[in-house]
């Protein structure tokens, strides 16, 4: 345990220097399925590979189901009971987390990679302060143990980073407004000075100015931190807000990443052009918006070839049968697609 | 905090009046009377008359109502019929720290074993153990009481002569003591009274520890202090400890039985509670954290798995009268319950309303006690209550 913390402290002494090259976190070929009761699997995660350079954020953006979470769950193994990795490595800083037995994973949990979950609102544990359980987390991974001063000291730096009045710390989650209960989540995944966060639909519930808010929040501590950051959400519009990385998820499968500007610009695979057709923009022409037609494919039985064949609008015999590999159109920008050149420049639905 | 029990003592009064009220309008409306039951007829009438008038009987039912329940809160509940000329309060004075004893161990055991092993059972879900152990759990809770005790005792007393058939001490032995019953009974009270401090005293100097380790030494520091300061009490008293022992006897079988009786329902609520509470976000969150399994288990779900137990515990507070009034006279144990059953039967009406009387007041008092502590266990409603 002293060792991987002593690892740490000169990862990010040298983070600007000889280490800056070697992403953070490196996924390689991930493959996870849930399997039913009574036999059965549902593909929830197929091949995924992406990389993370140190102190940058990244967006997996997709439709409810493409597993996004699930990726989520397997990076700190918690993934539910069911979830089985067939196939693939997790590389943390170089250390692969799907090797790790539980007690390894449990002690890296927090100080490797913290996670700012879905739905803060439930987050906190009713009958405890909130600073009682951020302080759990430094009871459990600080090394030696912060006494009660330090640990309060802590607190209210992290209270005062997200904004938070540090007179708060003695109260109970249910005297916090949800923004603040979200903040102080946030403020919680930085107890450990984790290597990574993931933010798992981080301001979903929250109203849309509080929403914005949070984003800032955010995108300020990642920069003054330096953090790296794995953002999920369904709503592309706080994806392309606050991440320099994006991954869109269909079914499962990366089917498009790349660096969020770029793939807004110029939209490669018909998927990721068709969901940024359907969303409005406040700065772009106006147009009339086409929606997405169709539902996202059962994952217990999905269709061969490419999985989003049965929506594209370019789907050809090729696309029904093989599966399209993931491959550069530009460096640093990939899709999944037979037809990389068949997406228009422009978004459908017609200019008004 | 003191305004809030400063509010529910006054709640507390003005609903007991209403029971005692009832209560006694309730005893009022069944047939016969002192006349019918306890007066010879063979006495004249004006001497009867006189009786009735000296008991204050001759009224009319509400100026009787009135001077009973102004009485009761002056502490004068009226003279038994049955045991002329003790007053009532006396004989219920004899009775009452019995059936508290009784029911206290019972409760304390009861809902501790169905806590732990409720705990325990959702969180290693599934398997032989689990299955079994509920199953179990259920046919004692619906089992048909009386029968169960009756069972018991033809186990443990008659067959396999482990412990005494029924009473609170054994006539023979007590022949020319020097001690009465009650002295003893209340000797043996306090040493536990004095225990029991102790192990609260180590409970809430654990809770204000900031330590892992210290908070374990302050528990176990009060668990040893309270069994040597027990030890001691009775090592002191060398005469009357082997007519203490005699007590202690006699009541492990009652509490065994009233235990697992009560435990089954416990353990099923605080098992459906728990399997409840693992499913919320932050029993997630708290395996995201790293805390270690046994500390989610104990410190995250159970905690808050407590809350609905603790209510089920008001909720279950009317066994303290129809379950008494049972074990009391399975086990010809001489508490409150087997009082009121005979004062009942007996129609000594002063005795029977005394009785009932003073088990709606331990029923109140075991009221705002869990109030206090539903308080201070959950943070949410502690914050109503205007702290």
């Amino acid at each position: 345990m002293t060792d991987t913390r002593m690892d740490t402290a000169e990862g990010r002494l040298g983070d600007s220097n000889s280490h800056a090259e070697a992403p953070i976190l490196e996924v390689n070929n991930l493959v996870m399925n849930y399997e039913l009761k009574g036999g059965g699997m549902v593909s929830a995660v197929e091949g995924v590979n992406f990389n993370l350079p140190r102190g940058s954020s990244m967006g997996l953006v997709g439709e409810s189901g493409c597993g996004k979470t699930s990726i989520a769950l397997t990076l700190i193994q918690l993934a539910a009971g069911n979830a089985r990795v067939l196939d693939g490595e997790v590389l943390l800083d170089g250390i692969d987390l799907l090797k790790l037995d539980e007690e390894e994973m449990r002690q890296r949990r927090w100080t490797d990679v913290s996670m700012v979950f879905q739905g803060a609102m439930n987050s906190w544990n009713p009958v405890y302060t909130v600073g009682e359980q951020i302080r759990e987390t430094m009871d459990i991974h600080w090394d030696p143990k912060p006494t009660a001063a330090e640990a309060r000291a802590k607190t209210e730096e992290l209270f005062n980073l997200v904004g938070i009045n540090p007179e708060m710390i003695d109260r109970y989650p249910h005297e916090f407004s949800g923004g603040m209960k979200q903040r102080a989540v946030i403020a919680m995944a930085l107890a450990c000075d984790p290597k990574l966060i993931i933010a798992d639909e981080p301001t979903t519930a929250l109203d849309v100015i509080v929403q914005e808010q949070i984003l800032e929040e955010l995108k300020k501590i990642q920069h003054e931190l330096g953090m790296s950051i794995i953002y999920i959400s369904h709503d592309i519009a706080v994806i392309a807000e606050i991440t320099d990385l994006i991954g869109v998820m269909y079914a499962g499968k990366l089917v498009e990443q790349g660096p969020t500007a770029e793939v807004f610009k110029r939209p490669r695979h018909p998927y990721t052009w068709l969901i940024l057709s359907s969303t409005p923009s406040i700065t772009g022409d106006r147009r009339q918006l086409a929606p997405l037609k169709g539902e996202p494919p059962n994952l217990l039985d999905p269709p061969p070839g490419c999985r989003f064949h049965p929506r594209c609008p370019y789907a050809t015999e090729k696309c029904m049968q093989e599966e399209p590999p993931l491959a550069e159109v530009e460096p640093g920008h990939s899709i999944a697609c037979w037809h990389p050149e068949s997406v228009p420049v422009t978004l459908a639905g017609s200019t008004e | 905090m003191l305004k809030f029990i400063a509010k529910r003592l006054v709640q507390m009064a003005f609903l007991f009046f209403l029971f005692l009220s009832l209560v006694f309008f309730l005893l009022q409306a069944q047939p016969g009377d002192i006349t019918s039951q306890f007066l010879d007829p063979t006495i004249p009438a004006e001497v009867q008359a006189l009786l009735l008038e000296r008991l204050g009987l001759d009224g009319s039912i509400w100026s009787q109502w009135w001077a009973y329940v102004t009485n009761f809160f002056t502490g004068n509940l009226g003279v038994s019929f049955s045991q002329y000329p003790k007053e009532v309060i006396d004989v219920i004075a004899e009775r009452i720290p019995r059936t508290l004893f009784l029911f206290t161990f019972a409760t304390i055991f009861a809902y501790g074993l169905g806590f732990v092993l409720g705990k325990r059972l959702a969180w290693r879900r599934g398997g032989f153990g689990e299955a079994s152990i509920t199953v179990s759990g259920v046919l004692l809770y619906t089992i048909f009481y009386p029968w169960f005790a009756i069972l018991m005792i033809l186990l443990f007393s008659s067959s396999l002569g482990w412990f005494p058939i029924s009473g609170f001490l054994t006539p023979e032995f007590w022949r020319g003591a020097p001690f009465t019953g009650n002295e003893v009974f209340g000797q043996l009270l306090l040493s536990f009274t004095i225990s029991a401090a102790f192990i609260i005293g180590g409970l809430i100097l654990a809770s204000r520890s900031e330590e892992r380790p210290q908070q374990r030494m302050f528990r176990r520091a009060g668990y040893i202090v309270a069994a040597l300061a027990f030890v001691l009490f009775w090592a002191l008293r060398t005469e009357m400890r082997p007519f203490a022992v005699d007590i202690i006897h006699h009541t492990v079988l009652p509490v065994i039985t009233l235990t697992l009786i009560a435990f089954a329902g416990t353990m099923l609520l605080t098992r459906s509670s728990m399997l409840e509470t693992l499913k919320e976000d932050y029993i997630l969150t708290a395996r995201a954290k790293g805390v270690p399994d046994k500390d989610i288990r104990d410190h995250h779900a159970a905690r808050n798995a407590l809350l609905p137990v603790v209510t089920s515990f008001i909720l279950g507070l009317a066994f303290i009268i129809g379950g008494g009034v049972v074990t009391e006279t399975v086990f010809g144990w001489p508490g409150i319950g087997s009082l009121l059953l005979q004062a009942t039967v007996i129609e000594d009406v002063p005795l029977a309303t005394g009785a009932l009387g003073f088990i709606g007041i331990l029923a109140l008092m075991a009221h705002l006690l869990v109030d206090i502590l539903y308080s201070v266990l959950d943070p949410r409603v502690r914050v109503q209550t205007g702290n």
